[in-house]
């Protein structure tokens, strides 16, 4: 009779510490999760920074581009306005592919390419470029984590009813997945 | 294997290699119990257990002091400071780490600090000039897999479990030599060959187990790096160009050799077994090379010959 209570008694402890160790984790989980996303966002934010600055830089030697300078302003005013994961990473997919067209718009004004502030831009865009990736890199490995814990038994058992959902993966668009823009220092 | 399936079984064979260092540990307390009864014994423990506490809270400062090396700031080296920074986003971690930069022409890095937040790394001059932007990205990656992995902490914990089984076994050692255990109330002949036994057996023991720990960490720091950058042949190219270089470092000591990207220590120094290479602290370089190679799909050409056999 006694043995079968400290069974019990084992058996509740055991649970509860499963528990315990599963709600830290999930939670743990997510707030990497948050994280990962306000690092994308910081990133995000800098690039949209620094594009009035190239405009106007740009502006200065090659008048009549408009088409380039107005798509690169939509793509920044829409990442300004983004509010979905969905929709940061459509505008964000949009910047690369204006931001590129820019760079080689200029790579026709040898004097543009001259001045220093614009070089500084370039390279500097090129460095945010490379941190945006680095960040979506981190978001989308620990949505992987967070969303196979929530998934695989027996924590899929109780992460529903904990208030657990699974996280979005932030995806570009297929081709500029495939080929990210290169900012070429070398010209 | 995949990545992920090489990040897990190297998560899991340092469990194991944990376990085996507190079997170790308690093998030496039974040996102190059988040699001397439990008081004395207890008394040796708790001087070792002091000493290694100490050791390991010391240990963070020591290791700044013995690369002789100095801090940058983004202007000094900006290529080796975004790639710090990047990889630190990458790794999640809050805080780009403190960089430092090492007047040695011999090619190597290391990462350093017990917690993410104080962590910092070092690179040599010789690296930055050896290795292009996508390498140096790759080997700065490895570093900061070592400080998201908690690497230094465990190797540190590491060398310090080595410190306290070395000296309860020293202590155990001279006081056979000098007839103690006077007091011994178990004078079992076989407990005696047994304690002996221990005694020259658990400090090797435990100076392998720190090896082959630390050999597994630089094959888990790898795979993470190449999650850190999505690129394992930046790493891959790294490592061959570092292989095909010779030069020891200067400034280097044995206690701080498994923190290094790769291992500082040459044949020439007498420092490595030729034997079997269970007492290096690094993977052979040829060996990490094709784990990358497996993991990204591409080959590169194999190392230098010279170069390969000096690695073992």
């Amino acid at each position: 009779m006694t043995i079968v209570l400290i069974l019990i008694v084992v058996l509740i402890i055991l649970i509860g510490l499963w528990f315990i160790l599963t709600f830290n984790g999930l939670v743990r989980l997510r707030n990497e999760v948050a994280q990962g996303l306000s690092s994308i966002d910081v990133q995000l934010k800098r690039r949209a920074d620094l594009i009035p600055n190239l405009v106007e830089t740009v502006k200065g030697y090659a008048t009549h581009e408009t088409a380039a300078f107005e798509s690169v302003s939509n793509a920044r005013a829409k990442a300004l306005g983004a509010t979905t994961l969905d929709e940061k990473a459509a505008a964000d997919g949009e910047m690369q592919k204006a931001v590129g067209k820019l760079f080689a718009i200029a790579e026709a004004y040898p004097e543009l390419r001259a001045v220093e502030a614009f070089t500084q831009l370039q390279t500097e865009l090129s460095d945010t470029e490379d941190k945006i990736a680095a960040a979506r890199r981190y978001y989308n490995t620990t949505v992987r984590s967070y969303n196979t814990k929530q998934q695989t038994i027996p924590t899929s058992l109780i992460a529903g009813m904990l208030g657990h959902q699974l996280a979005e993966f932030y995806r570009l668009d297929d081709d500029a997945d495939r080929e990210p823009v290169k900012v070429d220092l070398s010209a | 294997m995949t990545l992920q399936q090489q990040i897990r079984s190297a998560r899991l064979r340092t469990i194991l290699v944990l376990v085996l260092f507190f079997i170790l540990m308690a093998l030496i307390v039974a040996a102190v119990r059988v040699a001397f009864g439990g008081g004395w014994g207890l008394v040796m423990l708790m001087v070792a257990i002091g000493y290694g506490i100490f050791g390991y809270v010391a240990a963070g400062s020591i290791v700044a002091a013995t690369a002789g090396a100095h801090k940058i700031e983004k202007a000094d080296a900006p290529e080796l400071f975004n790639s710090v920074e990047n990889a630190a986003i990458a790794a999640g971690l809050t805080k780009t780490p403190d960089i430092y930069i090492i007047d040695d022409p011999a090619p190597n890095a290391f990462a350093a600090g017990r917690t993410p937040d104080k962590a910092y790394v070092a690179a040599t001059t010789g690296i930055l000039q050896l290795l292009d932007k996508r390498e140096l990205e790759g080997v700065m990656a490895h570093e900061m897999a070592h400080v998201r992995n908690r690497d230094v902490r465990l190797m540190t914990l590491a060398a310090v479990m080595v410190g306290v089984i070395t000296m309860v076994a020293d202590m155990l050692m001279w006081s056979l030599f000098f007839g103690g255990g006077r007091n011994n109330d178990n004078n079992n002949p076989l407990g005696a060959i047994v304690a002996i036994a221990a005694i020259i057996l658990a400090p090797i023991g435990a100076a392998l187990l720190q090896m082959s720990l630390s050999r597994r960490r630089e094959y888990l720091a790898d795979a993470t790096a190449a999650e850190l950058t999505g690129d394992p042949e930046g790493l891959a190219r790294a490592l061959w160009k570092l292989g095909s270089d010779q030069r020891p470092l200067r400034k280097v000591n044995r206690a701080t050799a498994h923190m290094w990207i790769e291992s500082p220590l040459r044949d020439n120094q007498g420092l490595r077994s030729g034997l079997t290479g269970l007492f290096d602290t690094h993977p052979p370089l040829q060996d990490r090379i094709a784990r990358l190679e497996e993991m990204g799909g591409f080959t590169l050409p194999p190392v230098p010959k010279g170069a390969a056999e000096a690695q073992h």
